[in-house]
Parts: structure tokens; sequence; C-alpha cells
């Protein structure tokens, strides 16, 4: 069974004219990564929403299509339930962490209260989620007395905590410095290894670029491309829904250097490649490179 | 948590006296007074109440509460000794005007149970710690969703109260006069007030959304991380507590 | 919003009481700061009823003074029942559309006074034989009290004069603010039926 389905999905926020989400139809696999791009005002938030029944329970609305996860329907389940199946993580740390708690051990068990999990298997469940995001060191303190970074994996660590096999990262380093933002990827991508089904809305186009496994690419609410990397950012008109490219892809544009399927690469080392081929093949044939 | 509240930390058989059971008798002997309103009656609980707060070693912290009451307790003994309707006898003068003593027991009384109700609810605050507190009350029954919430009214004040400090440095900086006259100082106000309150409005909607996406909204059963022990005699000590209560009332109606 | 959504409490009020309390602590700050000669320590409590109905902004009121009476002044649980009043006046009127027109708002802020006043006389005569420790009030009351009028109406004299003030201007505040909102914040305390496209 595929882990998510998504069927004609339409949405309209209350109050709003046009539809967020317009018709929008994608599938993933288990353990697959999929980046969330677009320009703002493009849906992914939306989607994000939708994909963990904030859409349509918690914004109300206008509703349509379907959303499936694990077989589960979006629609006819409560948030509640559905957060056991999917976590969402948003870009601000601060108003994630429940203002209940004094410690982030006890605030990783928010949520465990919450479904009433047994008192015995707490412990362990959050020394697992701490281990995998790396805040052991951390778990006394005071969570509103951390580093952006290290809040912001705590609140992953809190969603984690719940065993959802799907997560959702809704722009999750914007409000990050550089150091959080690579604390995030780090976590992203050991959690993609440890076989999570990932789905990361991200401005951070270099980094989808090198780890996701395909693109969905939205433009006023409606998919524009749903594809691996490469090939999303071959597409001709890529810039014009919003997107910029990855440093490879837009140096290999500028000089035209395709692989053999004919795309772009999307990441530097690809990049790199081709042009120690291409310069090969000149040094052979005497071909200028440039004009 | 250091930002709210009046706890001190102490290690005093008070201290650790069981947080609800001290309520009960916060609340107990503060209410009896109202319900046996003799002198004697107030005394008594007061001096009690001194004793405990001076065997849980916060003695002198509850003076500059006690203080926060002082015009109040001025107006009681004025107006009520001047002017009291049931004044005959009078006690003394100063200035050239009359205290009656009917005014003036009355008086007394009143400030007697004050400061009885201030000493007795400080025998709870100057001891307990909010958060065991609110745990304790969440697992003898109250809400767990109202014990989330009183929980985060203890930090998100010192939040709001610090992001005020922000606010008005940022605004002054602008311009924004916080003093002068009357109207000059009003018209600070909504540059000062309405950030602080939109930043407020925003994160609540966002941390409601977190909160439901942990299972907040919930009608399941919850469980609980850390253990609350009931203390040995509790349950003895609350019902006696009621018991005493109850037991005022009735005398009060059959006397 | 149908009869239900009047008392509902969701999770979205249940976030705002807390919010409500640091509006009403912020008020209080700034009218002390900027020696304002008022209390506005229940502009949160107003704003809180105005956005999510009476029962969010009367428990926001009842938690108010509780918390403030652990934390700062024990007196000021007893007057817990006023701010408790004051939500479920401000929050039912509200929902009746007494928000829609500038003259009904000048009515709500006289409403909400009154009844401020009308639930704390009892308390203060209770209390402290009718007093309320504000210098302008028990003045007033021992004047009244001299020309001997009842008990009841000293003590109520002596609460409106500073409550029908204080509290008038606090919805004015509260509603000056609550008209300035992003639509997104009201609408998180809808709870509108989920349309099917």
């Amino acid at each position: 069974m595929k882990k998510i389905v998504v069927e004609g999905l339409k949405y309209r926020y209350p109050g709003a004219e046009r539809l967020a989400l317009d018709d929008v139809s994608f599938e993933v696999n288990a353990g697959e990564l999929i980046g969330i791009i677009g320009k703002n005002g493009s849906g992914k938030s939306t989607l994000c929403y939708a994909l963990t029944g904030l859409v349509p329970h918690f914004f109300r609305g206008a509703y349509g299509g379907r959303v499936l996860l694990d077989g589960l329907e979006v629609k006819t389940s409560t948030v509640a339930e559905i957060s056991r199946k999917a976590g969402l993580v948003f870009d601000n740390p601060f108003t994630q962490i429940s203002a209940a708690k004094e410690t982030v051990f006890e605030e990783i068990a928010f949520g465990l209260e919450n479904a009433g999990v047994p008192r015995e298997e707490m412990a362990e469940r959050i020394g697992w989620s701490m281990k995998l995001l790396g805040i052991e060191r951390i778990r006394e303190k005071n969570p509103f007395e951390l580093s952006g970074g290290q809040m912001q994996r705590v609140a992953i660590a809190g969603m984690l905590v719940m065993k959802p096999d799907i997560l959702i990262l809704d722009e999750p380093t914007s409000q990050l410095d550089p150091q959080g933002t690579e604390e995030v990827f780090q976590v992203i991508r050991n959690l993609a290894k440890e076989g999570m089904t990932i789905l990361v809305a991200e401005h951070k186009v270099e980094k989808l670029a090198e780890y996701a496994d395909k693109l969905l690419l939205l433009h006023d609410g409606k998919c524009a491309a749903f594809d691996a990397p490469k090939r999303v950012f071959s597409m001709e008109n890529a810039e014009s829904y919003g997107v910029e490219l990855p440093l490879a892809a837009q140096i290999a544009k500028e000089l035209d250097l395709r692989d053999e399927a004919g795309l772009y690469p999307a990441a530097p080392d690809e990049l790199l490649a081709l042009l120690k081929g291409r310069l090969q093949g000149a040094a052979g044939t005497g071909e200028r490179l440039t004009e | 948590m250091n930002g709210m509240g009046l706890y001190e930390e102490r290690n005093t058989w008070v201290h650790r006296s069981d947080p609800v059971t001290k309520l009960f008798y916060g609340i107990t002997v503060s209410a009896i007074p109202y319900i046996l309103p003799y002198m004697g009656v107030a005394a008594f609980f007061l001096c009690l109440n001194i004793l405990l707060l001076v065997l849980a070693k916060v003695f002198r912290k509850i003076l500059p509460i006690l203080f926060l009451s002082f015009f109040l307790m001025l107006s009681i003994v004025i107006v009520h000794g001047i002017f009291h309707p049931d004044n005959r006898t009078p006690l003394f003068s100063a200035a050239g005007i009359h205290f009656y003593r009917e005014g003036l027991s009355l008086a007394a009384l009143l400030i007697i149970r004050l400061l009885n109700m201030i000493c007795g609810f400080g025998v709870v605050i100057l001891t307990t710690k909010p958060d065991l507190l609110v745990n304790g009350l969440v697992q003898t029954g109250l809400s767990p969703r109202i014990g989330y919430v009183i929980h985060s009214v203890f930090r998100i004040i010192p939040q709001m109260a610090a992001t005020v400090n922000k606010i008005k440095d940022a605004q002054r900086a602008r311009g924004v006069e916080t003093e002068g006259n009357l109207l000059t100082r009003a018209k600070a106000l909504f540059p000062l007030l309405v950030p602080v309150i939109m930043s407020s409005l925003i994160a609540t909607k966002e941390r409601t959304m977190a909160l439901e996406l942990r299972g907040f909204g919930s009608k399941g059963k919850r469980t609980f991380l850390k253990e609350y022990e009931e203390g040995r005699y509790s349950r003895q000590a609350r019902w006696f507590f009621l018991l005493l209560l109850f037991g005022s009332a009735v005398w009060r109606v059959l006397a | 919003m149908g009869k239900k959504a009047l008392w509902k409490i969701s999770t979205a009020g249940l976030v705002l009481i807390p919010v409500a309390v640091g509006i009403n602590y912020v008020g209080k700050t700034l009218a002390s700061l900027l020696k304002l000669p008022l209390w506005l320590d229940s502009i949160g409590t107003v704003l809180g009823s105005m956005l999510a109905g009476p029962v969010i902004g009367a428990i926001s009121g009842m938690i108010n003074n509780i918390i403030y009476g652990f934390t700062l002044d024990p007196v000021s649980t007893v007057y817990f029942i006023t701010s408790l009043a004051i939500g479920l006046v401000v929050g039912i009127l509200s929902y009746r559309g007494w928000l829609k027109s500038f003259p009904r708002v000048l009515g709500l802020g006289l409403i909400v006074g009154v009844v401020s006043s009308i639930v704390s006389t009892p308390l203060n005569i209770i209390y402290w034989e009718g007093l309320t420790g504000n210098l302008w009030g028990d003045a007033l009351f021992a004047y009244v009290i001299h020309l001997n009028a009842p008990l009841w109406l000293a003590s109520f004299l002596d609460s409106i004069v500073v409550d029908v003030p204080d509290k008038l201007l606090t919805v004015l505040i509260g509603y000056f603010i609550y008209i300035g909102l992003p639509k997104n914040i009201k609408q998180l305390f809808a709870d509108d039926e989920i349309e099917e496209l």
C-alpha cells in the first residue's frame, strides 16, 4: 500500500475567494523523502496542514478530495488520531513548545500524556526520541532557554515520540541560524536513513536537491511537477514557477551542460563530473568551450 | 520558574506537606472566621497561621504582602471608626473627630479576619511550588486541560512582561513619549499595548495548532509522567478540614 | 454561530486564556507605568470574551484572580466572581451583536461597569463591611453613610465611582483592538461547518 495517497485535493480557507489547493494528486511510497517547493502563497503550508488534518478540522473552510495516510482517511479522522500516523513541525520553534513543562524531558512527554500512553512506556520512548535527535544532553534544561536549533529538535522529538511513521516539516529552518539549519537537516537525513517517510516544505532548494527522492512543485495551489529533482530543475519553465534552481543546475543551464538523459545536474558533484567530461572532451577535439 | 510566584525554597515539614491538603487548609482557615464572625475565632486562626509561618521560616515574607492591604485596613479603621451607623460610645478623639467603640471593634474584627486570610493563604503560597499544586489538583480530579492552562499562565506571563519591556524600548526609540502630561502618557498606551497583544495572539494560533497535533484535544483518558504522591494522612486531613468547614456552617445556622 | 457555539470550549480558547491573563497583567503594568488613574486590569478578559465567547472569558477572569491571589495578593481571590461576571457579560453581549455599533459598545462598557459593581458589592459588604480600599470610593462611602443611607447603597456607590469609568475605558480599548485584529485570528475561535467541494 502506498504510504500517502492524495486524490483531487481541493481546499479553500474560510472567507477566501480562491482555492489554496486546487485538485492536487500524488502518491508517496514508504521511506521516500519528498521536497515540497514553490513560491510563497503556492500552497506549501496548506498542503502540510492537509496531510495532518489541520485542514480541514482546525481551519474549517471548504474541502474536497481525499487524503489517505496508510489507508486512514484524514477527512473522517480527528487530528489526535492522525497525529499517530503523521507528525508536523512548523517554522517557529518557540510556539511549538507547550509552555506547560519545566524540562525538555517532560516537554517531550506531553503528547504521550495526552494519548494515554502508560507511564512505564514513556521513559523508554522519550529516551529513544532524544537519542534520535541528539538532545540527551539537554534533557533537564528549560525548553525556553534553548537555542533555536535545539528548540526545533525538541519540537521534532515531541512529535516523533508519538511514533508516527510519516514526518512533515513546514519550513523548519526558516527561523534558524546556519548552525540550527544544519542541525535540523542532519536530523532529517538520519530519519530518512531510518526509513521514515518525510515531506519537507522548503525554500532552501540546495539541500533538498541533494537528499530528496522527489520534488513536488506547487504553483497557485496546483501541482506543477512531481518528479525527481533533476527532472524538475530541467523543466523548461522551471523558473517561471518561482523556483530558484540550485547553483549546480544554474551553472549547468548557463553552460547548457546536460547529462545523457538530457537533464541538468542537481548537485555539485554531478556538475563537476559533467564539467570534467566536457573539458576533457574539448581538450581532445580542440573545441572551443565558450564564445 | 522564578518569574512568578512567591514560593520560597526551604526544607520544613510545612514545605514538604501535601500541596492539595495545604490548599484545603488555607481555604478552611480563611473561610471559618467569615462563617463564625467572632473575634475569638478569627484571633485563634490568625495565631495558628502565624505559628505555621514561623515554623516554615517564611514569616518575614508575609509582611510585604500584608502591607499591600495597608490602605484598605486604614480605610476600615477610619471610615467605620468614625461613621458606622451603630456608633454610640466615643472611645477617643483626634483633631476634634470622634472615634467610636462600636465602629472600632467592628474594624478590629474585619482587620483580624483580613490578616488571617492573608496569612492563611500565605501558608499555602509561600511553602508550595505552584507546579506541584497544579499537578496535585489534576491528579485529584481537576481537568488536565485546565491544568495545562494554569501551568502555561505561569510561563507565559513572564514572557509577556519581557516583551512589554522590549516593545517599550523600541517604541521609545521611535519617539513614543511615556512621560509628560496625562494626554501624552495616555497616547502612549496603544503603541505599547497593541504590538504585545498582536504578537501574543499570533503565537496563540500557532501554539493551538501545535497542541492539537500533539493530541491535546483528545477526549480519551490521559496518563501522567510524574507520579504525584499524596501525603500519608492527606485523605484524613482533607476530610477533617471539610468537616470543620461544614460544621461551622451548621453551627452558624443553628446559633 | 449556532447556539452551541456560544458555550463551547475549544483548544484555541484554552490557549487564549493565559494570553488573556497576560494581557490583563500588561494593561495593569502599563497603567501603572504611565501613571494613568485607572486599573485597566481587565483588558485581556474583555478581549478574550469578545474573541472566544463567555465561557472562555469567564474562565480567564476567574483564573486571572486566582493566579494573582497566588502570586501577588491573596485579596484578589475574593473578587474572582467579579472577573467571572465580566467575562460572561462581555461574551454574551458580544455574541448578541453589541459590538456592531459604537453607541452599543459604550452601552456595553457601562453595563460591564455596573455589573462589576453589583457583583462586588455583596463581596465588599461581607469582607469589609462595604468598603473597597479605594480613596475616592471610600470617601464617598463615608459621606453617604453619614447621610444615613443604607449600607448596600453606600457600598454600591463606592464601587461604581471607580468601576464604571475603568470598565468603560477597558471595554473601549478592548473593542478598538478587537476590530483591528486580522481575520485569521478571529477565525480561530469560530466554529463553522466544513463545506464540501
